[in-house]
């Protein structure tokens, strides 16, 4: 038997569903079944105790992960470990935090399935002695670049902010 | 400090100090996963940036030595049954131990306070203490938070908070796991529904001895699961009140036991009781169910003499990397039940235990 998807590949699947008392049987090959699995969304929608979600979480994707993983791999690759959102929903882990920054759009529905919200509401980082010099650095280039170009103004305002980051920057190491 | 230090005895010296509701829950344990910039999570990373994590917190913990007394152990310098016993200790997670390579533990002198490098996350903090302590041990392991924090970068998001490498421990990074005995309410068959309810509440009931170990001993491990979308607080004062309810119902459960079966109680605690005194062989599983049993005797006055630190002690040291650190050689499973069962004799014959006389009341209720 002829896959009545495709039409191409030879059909090993049956999918039987029961609609309204009558029954459909359907013949797909492997491949479109795994694409039209019936029971993908109707897992979905019934209501599920926690821990039974996170292990759907994990087995759902397989399928989803053919999908959204054809369409999606070639602009989601993390640069920087090299992880796509496949192999993410594969190990269930992150490579790097930049990660977080690569599949933000595709991460709020996981999270909301694993979370209690999609938003961190806790304690926030504080601003480290690493990252104030780096700041620092950062704009005293930024100011060169603006005074090459004769931008004084901006200049100005940069200069200010390099101080007050370094206020901080001694504040912060004296309390440390 | 050497390792030794951290392998002598079963109980550290934090288990010492009695805490909030110490009949019930045992030991309360935060935790807080973190991860620095620039790096990528241990799952990926180079040996390279493996090595500069490690320097980089050696750098920041070891400075402040005054402050944190920390002793630092490479997993690769010390040894598979070294490692063991750290885990079995809870001083380090299993996890943490497989990584010989990459992983390293900061411990602090009271064993109180462990950082782990290179775990699933580049850093994470561990604080523990006896009985009930939710808020004084977050707010140990926040400063030491806040002391990392200040000299090094975290990886932070304004939107998704700390970044880990697992979803589950995203936001806040926190995990408070609360231990608890609870024999009354597994004896009256209540634990499968409460565990049912506190999963509902967003929370994970496991058992101590690690993973498929269930209810061993009677002893249950209950942590939050969320750690985003909420704050610290909320998490923390959730866990609280569910844990304030688990104690109440087994306290009731409790009383209701000693009014209905008293005498069927009081049998089977000091049955639980002659078996660790007398029995030749010991496997785990019976030695913790037992202990589980004595402890309850102890709870409610029907045995004497045994104080609950000297069963913590029995609790930990059943474990099989204890029992071979102990015996200083390597044991099969068998000489280990024979050893086992030595151990616990030795220890509550020392423990000044007296064994009653026919006829005379032991207790008062």
């Amino acid at each position: 038997m002829i896959c009545e998807h495709c039409k191409q590949r030879h059909a090993s699947v049956t999918v039987t569903k029961v609609q309204n008392g009558q029954t459909i049987a359907n013949h797909y090959c492997e491949v479109c079944a795994s694409k039209y699995h019936p029971f993908q969304t109707d897992i979905q929608e019934e209501p599920v105790a926690l821990h039974q979600l996170i292990s759907n979480w994990f087995g759902v994707p397989m399928w989803k992960a053919a999908q959204t993983g054809e369409k999606k791999t070639t602009q989601s690759t993390c640069p920087t470990c090299g992880f796509t959102y496949r192999h993410f929903l594969k190990q269930g882990k992150f490579g790097c935090a930049d990660c977080y920054n690569t599949f933000r759009d595709q991460l709020p529905p996981v999270l909301s399935r694993l979370q209690a919200g999609t938003t961190h509401k806790g304690k926030s980082a504080a601003v480290s002695t690493e990252q104030l010099q780096a700041q620092i650095e950062t704009i005293r280039q930024q100011m060169q670049h603006v005074i090459a170009e004769e931008r004084f103004e901006e200049a100005a305002k940069m200069r200010d902010d390099i101080k007050a980051l370094q206020q901080k920057l001694n504040v912060g190491s004296v309390d440390v | 400090m050497n390792i030794e230090h951290f392998l002598q005895h079963s109980t550290a010296r934090w288990m010492e100090q009695h805490g909030d509701a110490s009949d019930i829950v045992m030991t309360t344990r935060v935790r807080l996963a973190r991860n620095l910039t620039g790096m990528r999570f241990p799952l990926s990373f180079s040996e390279e940036e493996a090595n500069k994590i490690q320097e980089k917190l050696m750098n920041t913990l070891l400075a402040v030595q005054e402050q944190t007394n920390f002793s630092y152990f490479p997993m690769k310098d010390i040894s598979l049954l070294e490692r063991q016993v750290l885990v079995e200790k809870h001083l380090i997670s299993p996890y943490l131990a497989k990584n010989e390579q990459t992983a390293a533990v900061f411990l602090s002198a009271d064993e109180s306070v462990s950082v782990m490098v290179n775990e699933e996350d580049h850093i994470r903090i561990q604080c523990l203490a006896p009985g009930l302590q939710i808020a004084e041990t977050y707010n140990r392991a926040c400063k030491i938070d806040d002391l990392l924090g200040g000299k090094l970068s975290y990886a932070y998001d304004e939107l998704f908070g700390y970044l880990t490498s697992c979803p589950t421990n995203v936001g806040t990074g926190l995990r408070a796991s609360i231990m608890m005995h609870l024999p009354a309410l597994t004896m009256s068959k209540q634990m499968n529904v409460l565990i049912q309810m506190m999963t509902r509440l967003g929370m994970v009931v496991r058992g101590i001895y690690g993973e498929g170990s269930e209810n061993l001993g009677n002893i249950y491990q209950i942590s939050n699961q969320v750690t985003l979308g909420k704050s610290e607080r909320e998490i923390l004062d959730e866990l609280q009140k569910v844990v304030e309810q688990i104690i109440e119902k087994e306290r009731a459960s409790r009383k209701k036991l000693l009014e209905r079966a008293q005498v069927t109680l009081d049998d089977r605690v000091n049955r639980a009781l002659g078996t660790l005194l007398y029995a030749r062989i010991l496997t785990s599983e019976e030695a913790a169910t037992c202990l589980s049993n004595v402890r309850l005797g102890v709870d409610l006055g029907l045995i004497n003499n045994i104080s609950q630190n000297c069963l913590n002690e029995c609790m930990v040291f059943i474990q099989p990397g204890f029992i071979q650190q102990y015996a200083g050689i390597p044991l099969d499973a068998t000489e280990r039940d024979i050893f086992r069962a030595k151990y616990l004799q030795e220890k509550l014959h020392n423990a000044g235990l007296t064994i009653r006389e026919k006829g005379e009341k032991p207790y008062d209720v």
